[in-house]
């Protein structure tokens, strides 16, 4: 469970990173302005480290 | 099994060359040859006093920093320096601020230096190959400060010195171009103006304390950090006061506002294309140098916080070989890397002058407070002017804060309210600590239910999407949400304290 956790927030972090500079045109599939990008993806970014930190938990208490 | 059980610490070898170019090297960076335009179309050429003045102000907390650094040479910096007089939450306040501040810097010239390559090759610069040029560097200086702090000591010096003479060249160049403006002193807003820039590019200044973080790896500490130290500031005053002044010489006063680097465009004017060149690579230089000294100074803070049980023990760990904290390099260098890489720094980046300023106000409280309570503590060093010269340096730093952006005041607030955070959650154990991250996961999970919600339900429109790659979106949301949900639940119903 840990390990799914962390391994959702390392996704969500590595997504944050991708919608940053638009690949595949993700920008406009999400319809997410250029303006709200820095929002997205400070959201993204902090469910990314909580998500890690959590999940660590339940993996370093196994 | 030996080797296990010895316990390596950091060595003394720095000499005063390596600790005065880490002196130089933590302020100069990217940022004077681009600082320079902004300020003169507040101060004109009166920019050559403003830029006097910050060194003043920079001297007035650099000869406390001197004092402290001879009186307690360890690692750590202004935090340890806040530990010995404050303790608590002071000491874990101060270098908080020092190891984030240090971790925006090195990300910043990191940055920085990826923006300067294509000055170099002309090539097209999408902001992929600039996260990727940037967290290359980041690697490398990692690297060279696990080798060994004389290796990155010696790296620093080499481009320093390096830069050191581009810069020289940069000056005799321009006194001797005979197409040269004369220079008269003029203030288009008058003192108002001279002050506002004074605040705006005291931000080049930043940066030279450095040697007091690197200070457990100094030899001789008793002479050299003073000495470094306050040759450092002395070098600065001189060189960037010099630097405007022939810039100023070279480029008409109203030629400035449409130069994005000031100084390049000056070179250019006063020895052509070789002068550009020469120039571009100062800069690139001087990102670097900043960034190796700030992976440098954030790793020993970290080392710091963790020696006194701040942070977790795996970065007090020292390499048995190169007698480096490398676990703390590594870490912050991840942190840096993925501040290069996500482009926030453009913005957080502002919160390095705040925090370097905090500290400085911090610094100077330390002495005071110590000059007061341990008069005995052995001072191979002592400010000058007691207690003017600090008092000056506390008013100048908080008076540099009335000036600085809302905007990045604002993200100070936010960076102190997240120092409290850390500090109480650190304080209240770890089982307190793992059950409030469980509550935090049950609200992700809650929030990220509601979000999948309401796309279901068609509140959040997708342009572009196809109707399987929302099916897919929702299903990814709704695992990502009981997951969440799942590992809360087991986090907050946590009894063992494992730590």
């Amino acid at each position: 469970m840990g390990l799914a956790q962390s391994a959702i927030g390392a996704l969500a972090t590595v997504f944050a990173f991708i919608l940053y500079h638009n690949f595949l045109g993700i920008q406009a599939v999400l319809n997410v302005t250029a303006n709200d990008v820095i929002l997205y993806m400070l959201i993204l970014i902090v469910f990314g480290l909580l998500s890690i930190i959590s999940g660590l938990f339940l993996v370093n208490e196994q | 099994m030996e080797r296990l059980r010895e316990k390596p610490g950091l060595k003394r070898e720095l000499g005063l060359l390596h600790a005065t170019m880490i002196g130089i090297g933590g302020a100069i960076s990217a940022g004077v040859f681009v600082m320079l335009g902004y300020a003169v179309s507040l101060a004109g050429t009166t920019v050559v006093i403003a830029l006097v003045l910050c060194g003043i102000i920079n001297l007035f907390t650099m000869c406390s920093y001197a004092e402290l650094g001879a009186a307690l040479p360890k690692a750590g910096g202004e935090y340890t320096f806040a530990k010995v007089a404050y303790g608590g939450f002071v000491s874990f306040f101060t270098g908080w601020f020092e190891w984030i501040s240090n971790m925006f810097f090195a990300a910043l010239s990191a940055v920085g230096f990826a923006y300067m390559i294509p000055y170099i090759i002309p090539i097209n610069m999408p902001l992929t190959i600039v996260a990727i040029l940037a967290i290359t560097v980041i690697v490398i200086f990692a690297a060279i400060n696990i080798r060994g702090v004389k290796e990155a000591g010696t790296a620093e010096a080499i481009m320093i010195i390096i830069l050191l003479v581009i810069l020289i060249a940069y000056i005799f160049g321009g006194i001797s171009n005979p197409k040269t403006e004369t220079f008269q002193l003029y203030a288009p807003e008058g003192f108002l103006g001279v002050v506002r820039a004074t605040a705006y590019i005291f931000a080049v200044y930043l940066g030279a304390e450095a040697v007091a973080v690197a200070q457990a790896e100094i030899k001789n500490p008793s002479k050299t950090i003073p000495r470094s130290i306050l040759l450092s500031a002395g070098v600065l005053i001189i060189l960037y006061t010099v630097i405007a002044y022939v810039t100023l010489r070279i480029v008409p006063i109203e030629s400035f506002s449409g130069e994005s680097a000031p100084i390049i465009f000056a070179a250019e004017q006063a020895m052509g294309k070789l002068g550009t060149g020469i120039l571009v690579i100062a800069g690139t230089i001087a990102a670097l140098s900043s960034l190796n000294t700030s992976i440098m100074a954030q790793s020993r803070v970290a080392y710091a916080l963790s020696r006194d049980g701040y942070f977790p023990k795996a970065l007090l760990q020292v390499h048995h070989k190169f007698s480096t904290p490398h676990i703390a390099v590594v870490v912050g260098s991840i942190f840096t890397a993925v501040l290069a890489a996500t482009g926030v720094i453009n913005f957080v980046g502002y919160a390095t002058d705040f925090g370097f300023i905090i500290g400085f106000a911090l610094v100077n409280l330390s002495l005071m407070k110590l000059r007061k309570e341990k008069p005995l503590l052995n001072r191979p060093f002592k400010v000058p002017l007691y207690p003017f010269t600090p008092i000056a340096g506390i008013v100048t730093s908080l008076f540099l804060l009335i000036f600085i952006d809302p905007g990045v005041l604002s993200l100070g607030i936010v960076l102190c309210v997240l120092a409290v955070l850390a500090y109480y959650i650190r304080m209240v154990g770890y089982l307190r600590f793992r059950v409030a991250f469980g509550g935090i996961s049950l609200g992700l999970g809650g929030f990220t239910a509601i979000l999948t919600y309401l796309i279901a339900k068609g509140f959040m429109p997708f342009i572009d999407a196809s109707p399987i790659m929302i099916t897919a979106i929702i299903f990814i949301l709704l695992f990502a949400s009981i997951i969440q949900i799942i590992a809360g639940i087991l986090n907050v119903t946590a009894k063992s304290n494992t730590f």
